[in-house]
């Protein structure tokens, strides 16, 4: 499963939200979810790839690809070191 | 007030009351299990200036949320010391919300971290304190008393902490393990400038009694107290940190005009 799979299918339980109904251009609005929600979903990325996700660059995400990418960026730098 | 040879697990103590508290405990001799969760680097800053102090500290990272982080945390502290001498329940979190908006979430979140976390973390510290003179010592808020505004949630996970307290007093002294707790009130810390910016604290600093705003290290010293012998015959009380702020409100108000 690729890491947007990965991530969708942790955001989507947390929110309560059909996954297939999630694309990369879906805005937190869009899919209604709460700071509560993002804290509970970073926390779960995090747990889940072993990464650790600044608050201050959460803050800044405005869609769901935001956040995939912001992920895999973390990912991708965490591999190189 | 020594605590050379001791073992403290400060939960949350990265930053804030925490490390002060970590830090204030480190100073006195005792090695510091360092627990934190999202701030890595903050953490092992606190780990370094308790290293500085010529003991021991040990960085696990725990989601006390999660009862399965909580044991696995144990575990490690099991495994590695197979002892602990002190418990501070300080990590917590919480949502800002009138009682209306709280929802199921928002409950079993602040609950989970702010209540549910120090019981379980005291039944595993208890556990390993066995003839240690254990000291458990729980991080409340006045939110437990008083009404601040979008505080619901959370100053109800603090009085159902300070409850714990009480209970956990009382039915761990067959195993010689004293439990109490402090309660401050607004501290200078960063979970405090958030409140400000957010608009649910009125950044009142000048307007305590005692003249100045309440430190992490304020904090920290009564708690470094509960956890000596000298405080031996204080058993499930909740200690006020606040500089006179709540026995006062009218001068406080008087004050911040």
């Amino acid at each position: 499963m690729s890491i947007e799979e990965q991530i969708k299918e942790i955001v989507a339980k947390i929110v309560h939200v059909d996954k297939n109904l999630m694309t990369k251009e879906s805005t937190f609005k869009d899919i209604k979810a709460d700071s509560l929600d993002m804290v509970q979903a970073l926390v779960a990325v995090e747990d889940k790839f072993d990464i650790e996700i600044l608050d201050e660059e959460a803050q800044k995400f405005q869609t769901f690809g935001d956040f995939v990418d912001y992920v895999e960026k973390r990912l991708a730098e965490k591999e190189k070191a | 007030m020594s605590l050379k040879g001791k073992l403290a697990l400060v939960t949350g103590s990265g930053r804030g009351i925490g490390r002060a508290t970590a830090l204030k405990l480190a100073s006195q001799g005792a090695d510091i299990v360092v627990n934190f969760f999202r701030r890595r680097e903050a953490a092992e800053q606190t780990a370094k200036d308790i290293e500085s102090l010529g003991v021991k500290a040990e960085l696990i990272r725990a989601n006390v949320g999660d009862p399965a982080k909580i044991n696995e945390m144990f575990d490690v502290i099991e495994n590695r010391f197979g002892h602990l001498d002190i418990l501070v329940n300080n990590a917590a979190s919480g949502v800002g919300r009138t009682v209306m908006d709280i929802d199921v979430k928002a409950w079993d979140w602040t609950m989970g971290i702010n209540a549910r976390a120090p019981l379980l973390c005291a039944q595993r510290a208890a556990k390993l304190m066995k003839g240690r003179h254990g000291k458990i010592v729980n991080i409340s808020s006045l939110g437990s008393l008083f009404v601040l505004p979008t505080y619901a949630v959370v100053g109800v996970s603090k009085a159902a902490l300070e409850a714990l307290t009480r209970y956990l007093a009382i039915e761990l002294t067959p195993q010689d393990i004293c439990v109490n707790a402090v309660a401050a009130s607004a501290v200078e810390t960063e979970a405090l400038k958030f409140y400000i910016k957010e608009g649910l604290i009125k950044d009142n600093r000048q307007a305590t009694p005692a003249g100045r705003m309440i430190a992490p290290d304020d904090v920290a010293r009564v708690v470094a107290f509960l956890c000596s012998e000298e405080a031996f015959m204080i058993r499930g009380q909740t200690i006020i940190v606040d500089g006179g702020t709540s026995i006062a409100p009218f001068i406080a108000a008087k004050e911040a005009q």
